[in-house]
C-alpha cells in the first residue's frame, strides 16, 4: 500500500522539482539581465544545471568527450541566450512567460516532442526486429519514404486499403454526425415541450453519456450477441431469423452503438439552445400564421446555429477520432477488418501487427488530412472567431 | 347555438392537445428505455445465479437473484487492485493537470504577450491530432525510460492530455472575474502572484472543479493508453481488467456485469450531478461569441 503513494509523491516531486529549476532559470534571465556578472555566472549556472542533468539521465556514468562537447555546446547557446535576454528581451513580459513555463513544459515535453519523434520514426524504420536494438544503442537506419509510400501500396492491417479506409471513415464521420444531430433535435423538441417530468427525462436520457465508455460499448457490445443478445432474442421470438451482427454486420454495428453513445450530448446542448430563444418570436410567427415547420425553419434553427455549429466541429473531430468503440466492439489483432477506420486501422497497425514506423507514416498523413479538412471548416464556418475573444 | 358550438369546438381543440402531450410523453418514455435498457440488462446479468448467467431471459429480476456475482469479483478477480491503481493514477493526473492549467489559463486571460494568439490556436490544434497518434511516441519513451507498468509511467502518459481543455474552460471563466479585484489587491501591496493564489483562485472554485472533473473522468474511464503500458494484471486499471472479463468467456458474463455496475453507479452519481456545469464548460468558447 506505501509503494504507490511514494510513486506519485516521486513523480509529484519531480514534476516541481523541473518547474522549480525553469522558474528559476527564467526568474534568474528575467530580473538580473543588468548585473555585469549577469552573463557569466548564467554560463556557468546553466552549464552545471545541463552537465547534472546528463549525469543524473545516464545513471551517474557520463563520457568525458560527451562532457566537452555537452559543455561547450550548452555555453555558447546559453551565451546567446543571455545576451538575448539582456538586449532584446529586458525584462519585458517576464509574468506571462513564467506563469506559462509549467504548462508549456509539459506541453514541449509530452506533446510537442513525441510529435517531432514520430516524424522522426516515420522515415526510420523501426519494427519488432529492429525494436531490441534500438532500445540499448538507440540507433535506427534510416528510409527515407519507404514507409509513406506503403501506406498507399500495401494494407495498413492484413487486407483492407488505405482508400477502403479513407472511405470508410467519411462515411463512418457523415452517418454518425448526422444521426446525433437528427437525434439530438428530436430528443430536444420532445423534451422541450413537455413541462411534466422533464427533469426525469433529461437524467434518464442522458444515461449512456454518463456511463463510462468502456462499460456502455462492451455493455451494447453483449446485446448483439448473436444467442444471447437482446437484439438477437427479440428477432428470433418474433419469426425473423437471427442476425450474426459482430461476425457479418460490425460495422453496422458499431454505427449503432455509436449512434446510441452520442445522441444524448447533442440532445442536450441543442435542449440548452432551444431553452435560450424567447417565446416571443414563436407567438408573433403564429399570429402571423406560420406553420410549425415554418417557425422551426425560420426561427429555431437560425437562432440555435451559434450552438449547434461548434456542437457539430467538436462531434465531428470525435466522431473522426473515435477508436474506443471500434476497437472495443471488434477486438484485437485476429478480429475482423470489416468495421476499422483510420484511426482504429492506425492503432491496430502499431500495437497489434507492431510495425511501429510504418504507423508514424501512416499517422502523419491522416494527421494532414484531418488538419486541412479542421482548417477549411473552420474558415468556412468562421468558427474560431468567436473562441479568441 | 353558438356558445355551444364554441364549447364544443373547445373540447375537441383540448382532446387533440392531450393526444398530443400523451404521444410525446409516449415517445420520451420509449427512448428513454432505450437509453436505461442496456444498464438494466447488467443489472439483470449481474444477479443471475451461477447456474442460469448464460440464457435468452429477458427478465430484469431473474430468477433466484442473487449476489454472488458481486462477491466473486472480489474473490476472484484483482478487482480491488484494478479501482485502487485507476484511483492514483486519476487523482495524481488530475492534480498535476490542474495546477498546470490553472497559471497557463490566468497568463492568457490578463496578460498581452507576443505569441499569446499562437499558443491558443496550438492548443486547439492538439485537439485535432488523430487519436492514437501521440499514444505510440509516448509509448516508446515510457519503454526507454523503464516505466513501463508503473504508475509514474501512467500518470505522465495522461497529465497533459486534458490540460489544453482545462486551459480553455479556466481562461474563459478567469474573464469573467472583474480585473479591478486583484488591482484593489496591488494597490495594497500584494504581488501579482499573491492576488492570483488569494483572489482569483478562490474565486474560481467551481471552474477549478469542473477541470479537475474532466481531467478525472478522462482519466478514470481511458482505456487505449492504459492496454499498451499495463502488461501485468496486479496493475491493470479497472477498463482493462473489465475488457478482459467480458473478453474470455461468457461463463464471466456475471462477473463482468458485476464489476461494471460497481464502477459505473459511482461515476454516473457524479457525472449526472454535475453534468449542468460540465457542460457550460465545453461550450462556453462557442456560446460566448
Amino acid at each position: 500500500m506505501l509503494a504507490p503513494v511514494l510513486q506519485v509523491a516521486q513523480f509529484a516531486l519531480l514534476i516541481a522539482g523541473a518547474v522549480a529549476l525553469l522558474e528559476g532559470w527564467l526568474h534568474y534571465h528575467f530580473t538580473r539581465h543588468e548585473k555585469s556578472w549577469f552573463v557569466p555566472v548564467g554560463v556557468l549556472g546553466t552549464m552545471a544545471l545541463v552537465l547534472a542533468g546528463a549525469a543524473a539521465a545516464a545513471g551517474g556514468s557520463v563520457e568525458p568527450s560527451r562532457i566537452l562537447s555537452l559543455g561547450t555546446g550548452t555555453a555558447i547557446a546559453e551565451v546567446l541566450v543571455a545576451l538575448f535576454f539582456r538586449h532584446v528581451v529586458r525584462g519585458r513580459h517576464s509574468l506571462p512567460i513564467m506563469l506559462l513555463a509549467p504548462a508549456a513544459l509539459g506541453l514541449g515535453l509530452l506533446i510537442a516532442y513525441p510529435l517531432v519523434f514520430e516524424v522522426y520514426l516515420a522515415f526510420h524504420d523501426l519494427k519488432l526486429t529492429t525494436i531490441m536494438a534500438w532500445s540499448r544503442t538507440g540507433d535506427l537506419p534510416f528510409v527515407g519514404l519507404k514507409h509513406f509510400r506503403k501506406v498507399f501500396t500495401s494494407s495498413p492491417l492484413s487486407e483492407v486499403s488505405f482508400w477502403q479506409l479513407l472511405l470508410r471513415t467519411v462515411w463512418w464521420t457523415f452517418v454518425n454526425v448526422f444521426f446525433h444531430v437528427a437525434g439530438g433535435f428530436v430528443m430536444a423538441l420532445l423534451l422541450n415541450s413537455v413541462t411534466r417530468f422533464k427533469g426525469l427525462y433529461r437524467m434518464l436520457l442522458i444515461v449512456p453519456w454518463a456511463m463510462p465508455q468502456v462499460v456502455a460499448v462492451l455493455a451494447m457490445r453483449g446485446e448483439f450477441h448473436s444467442q444471447y443478445g437482446f437484439i438477437n432474442i427479440m428477432l428470433v421470438e418474433s419469426g425473423l431469423g437471427p442476425v450474426q451482427w459482430l461476425g457479418q454486420h460490425p460495422f453496422l454495428t458499431c454505427t449503432i452503438i455509436n449512434v446510441w453513445l452520442g445522441i444524448p450530448f447533442m440532445a442536450v446542448v441543442i435542449l440548452g439552445g432551444l431553452q435560450s430563444i424567447s417565446r416571443h418570436y414563436y407567438d408573433a410567427a403564429s399570429i402571423d400564421g406560420a406553420s410549425a415547420f415554418q417557425q422551426f425553419r425560420m426561427i429555431t434553427l437560425p437562432l440555435i446555429k451559434p450552438v449547434l455549429a461548434p456542437a457539430v466541429t467538436l462531434g465531428t473531430v470525435w466522431t473522426f477520432n473515435n477508436i474506443n468503440v471500434i476497437y472495443l466492439v471488434t477486438g484485437q489483432a485476429g478480429g475482423t477488418e470489416d468495421a476499422d477506420i483510420l484511426v482504429s486501422a492506425l492503432y491496430k497497425a502499431a500495437f497489434a501487427f507492431y510495425r511501429y514506423s510504418y504507423s508514424a507514416a501512416f499517422a502523419l498523413i491522416v494527421f494532414l488530412l484531418l488538419f486541412t479538412f479542421s482548417m477549411v471548416w473552420l474558415k468556412w464556418s468562421k468558427g474560431s472567431e468567436s473562441l479568441y475573444d | 347555438m353558438t356558445e355551444r358550438r364554441s364549447a364544443a369546438i373547445l373540447k375537441a381543440h383540448r382532446r387533440r392537445q392531450a393526444l398530443k402531450t400523451a404521444l410525446v410523453h409516449g415517445a420520451l418514455i420509449l427512448a428513454c428505455a432505450v437509453c436505461v435498457y442496456p444498464l438494466l440488462r447488467i443489472l439483470a446479468v449481474s444477479l443471475r445465479p451461477g447456474d442460469r448467467i448464460i440464457s435468452t431471459d429477458l427478465s430484469l429480476i431473474p430468477q433466484g437473484a442473487t449476489w454472488v456475482s458481486y462477491a466473486r469479483v472480489f474473490a476472484e478477480t484483482n478487482f480491488l487492485f484494478w479501482l485502487w491503481n485507476s484511483l492514483v493514477i486519476t487523482v495524481a493526473t488530475s492534480l498535476v493537470g490542474v495546477a498546470l492549467a490553472s497559471t497557463a489559463a490566468y497568463a492568457f486571460s490578463r496578460f498581452k504577450f507576443p505569441g499569446q494568439k499562437l499558443g491558443l490556436s496550438f492548443l486547439l490544434g492538439t485537439q485535432m491530432l488523430p487519436a492514437g497518434m501521440l499514444i505510440l511516441p509516448l509509448f516508446l519513451m515510457i519503454m526507454r525510460l523503464k516505466l513501463m507498468n508503473t504508475y509514474l509511467g501512467m500518470v505522465i502518459a495522461y497529465s497533459v492530455s486534458s490540460l489544453p481543455f482545462s486551459i480553455w474552460i479556466l481562461k474563459g471563466y478567469f474573464d469573467t472575474i472583474p480585473r479591478s479585484l486583484e488591482e484593489a489587491a496591488l494597490v495594497d501591496g500584494t504581488s501579482i502572484f499573491g492576488a492570483f493564489y488569494r483572489i482569483v483562485l478562490p474565486l474560481s472554485t467551481p471552474a477549478l472543479a469542473i477541470a479537475f472533473l474532466f481531467n478525472f473522468t478522462q482519466a478514470w474511464n481511458e482505456y487505449l493508453v492504459a492496454r499498451v503500458i499495463l502488461t501485468d494484471s496486479f496493475k491493470y486499471t479497472w477498463t482493462l481488467g473489465l475488457f478482459d472479463l467480458q473478453g474470455q468467456y461468457l461463463t464471466q458474463w456475471g462477473m463482468f456485469a458485476a464489476a461494471s455496475l460497481l464502477v459505473t453507479i459511482p461515476v454516473m452519481a457524479v457525472f449526472l450531478y454535475s453534468s449542468k456545469w460540465l457542460l457550460t464548460g465545453m461550450t462556453l468558447g462557442g456560446v460566448k461569441g
